[in-house]
């Protein structure tokens, strides 16, 4: 059975807005996934319906047997990581921290109250920041970190978590071309050392063909490619981001000019 | 001759809606002025009277009243830091609970918020009053109306600074799996420390000239010393006291600047 199954999953925001249309998907364990689509195809959505960040309004969503609902999408949330464009950490408190918030759906509110944690949560911790090569600014404030070190202490906060599947949401959009690689260097060794389940939303299809076990195509709401990166044929491309062979041949050239 | 300066909108006219708000406004003050009895006569008259009682205010001090004055000034302080600490302790949960993304629930946060501003309506001496009424005379009363009115104050600007922090890190909290409770204490309270440092400090300098004035009703504090000289034409006292507040008005200044610096620069850090 896979590990992930979406089935006839619809979103619509309350303002009518459709971003997802009738996803029917399978994801094995272990698998690196790469999500592509242009803005707006409702790449974010589809990562964000899987913890219920915003819940699916029509469809059943399975992650490893347990089907979410209203009820038990926190329990869900606790063993998914989430990566995301802008890092989303709390800035004024320091690294070890930020990486210790991925522990504190294990702890009552007693304990937190206190921001005491447990010696065995600072071990776990200190392995994540060892595994994103940041030890060394555990102590540091999350904000005097630059871009590609602040999305590091991100996936270490997902790590914390001991995830079975860490959801990327453009994790390298706001990041350099060096940082961006060294981001997905990192999220591949933990997919295929750890055997976590990584799903990643990039803009850069040349990324998606190098790293990728498996890519998904959206295009306004559907879903419009599904499979091996060498199936992804220049003209799929072009038909995903609906543009002309010429157009998107020229934008590949761009994209490596800038690697 | 043709102007050639616009104001930036499309037609280069200034918007309706700023022109109105000058005039309006404007337009009632000259209206309402004669009511407050505002009387440019009785201003010019009143100047003579003034001078004669700044000169008056050129005395020798009255040496003697000396560990008077600093034992009502060491309870002006004490007064205020109390007040204030106890008005911490009570603001942080009802701030809490009255902002709008933190709150539990909409109807707690409308009960919360018309509580805070319920206790906001009187100012500290009406509250006084009814404590002195309650208590008798002294200091207890005092603080209690004071640390009052700063939950009203605290728990407003508390829930204000919790609305505006950036939801970007709150996000990132929930989708650990963490409670709400949580994610108040790990994302919404360390992002607004330094707009509480901020109306902390305001609220502090406030409190120190409120409690200054509360002996002005028997609740403690150099107020009343400061009324009984004024009645009693004790210039020799008036300087002395006037002169100690601003004083310890300027000291509080300077070491709140300190602080501010401080606790911004990050030197102050939140762990």
């Amino acid at each position: 059975m896979a590990y992930i199954s979406l089935t006839a999953v619809h979103k619509t925001y309350p303002n009518g807005y459709c971003a997802l249309k009738n996803i029917n998907l399978d994801i094995q364990a272990g698998q690196f996934i790469a999500v592509l689509g242009p803005s707006g195809a409702g790449k974010s959505t589809l990562l964000r319906v899987m913890n219920a960040l915003d819940p699916a309004t029509q469809g059943e969503i399975t992650i490893d047997g347990v089907t979410l609902n209203k009820k038990n999408y926190r329990k869900i949330r606790a063993h998914v990581g989430m990566v995301f464009q802008q890092f989303n950490l709390v800035d004024r408190l320091n690294v070890m921290t930020n990486v210790l918030v991925g522990r504190l759906a294990e702890h009552s509110w007693l304990s937190s109250l206190f921001y005491l944690f447990p010696k065995t949560d600072y071990q776990i911790a200190e392995a994540a920041l060892r595994e994103v090569d940041l030890l060394d600014k555990a102590w540091s404030r999350a904000d005097k970190l630059s871009g590609g070190q602040q999305q590091r202490v991100g996936i270490a906060r997902a790590l914390a978590q001991q995830p079975k599947l860490i959801l990327a949401d453009e994790p390298i959009a706001s990041l350099d071309p060096k940082a961006s690689e060294e981001v997905l260097k990192l999220l591949r060794k933990i997919c295929s050392e750890k055997g976590i389940t990584v799903i990643v939303n990039l803009h850069q299809v040349e990324y998606a063909r190098q790293y990728a076990d498996r890519i998904i195509a959206l295009n306004a709401g559907s879903l419009v490619f599904d499979g091996s990166p060498e199936q992804l044929t220049k003209a799929k491309q072009a038909e995903i981001y609906g543009t002309t062979y010429e157009e998107t041949s020229h934008d590949a050239e761009l994209v490596l000019a800038y690697t | 001759m043709t102007l050639s300066w616009y104001w930036p909108t499309p037609n280069g006219k200034p918007p309706l809606i700023a022109v109105l708000s000058v005039i309006v406004p404007l337009a009632v003050l000259l209206l309402t002025a004669s009511t407050v009895d505002m009387s440019y006569n009785k201003i010019f008259y009143a100047i003579p009277r003034m001078l004669d009682f700044t000169k008056n205010l050129w005395v020798m001090p009255d040496w003697h009243y000396v560990p008077q004055l600093a034992k009502k000034m060491l309870e002006t302080v004490e007064m205020t830091l109390l007040a204030t600490a106890l008005a911490i302790l009570l603001s942080m949960p009802l701030g809490v609970l009255a902002a709008k993304n933190a709150s539990p629930h909409p109807i707690i946060f409308r009960i919360t918020r018309d509580l805070l501003s319920f206790i906001r309506a009187l100012p500290e001496l009406v509250w006084a009053l009814v404590f002195v009424s309650a208590l008798g005379l002294g200091p207890l009363p005092g603080i209690m109306a004071l640390s009052l009115v700063t939950v009203g104050f605290m728990g407003k600007f508390i829930a204000e600074s919790i609305e505006v922090v950036d939801a970007k890190a709150i996000e990132g909290l929930e989708s650990t799996g963490c409670t709400k409770f949580q994610s108040i204490l790990y994302a919404m309270l360390p992002q607004a420390v330094p707009d509480f440092i901020g109306s902390l400090l305001y609220i502090l300098d406030h409190n120190l000239r409120a409690a200054s004035i509360l002996g002005l009703v028997g609740a403690g504090g150099i107020g009343y010393d400061m009324v009984m000289s004024m009645r009693l034409f004790n210039y020799e006292r008036i300087g002395m006291i006037a002169l100690s507040i601003y004083a310890l008005v300027t000291l509080l200044d300077r070491l709140s600047d300190v602080f501010r610096q401080k606790a911004l620069g990050g030197i102050l850090n939140v762990h």
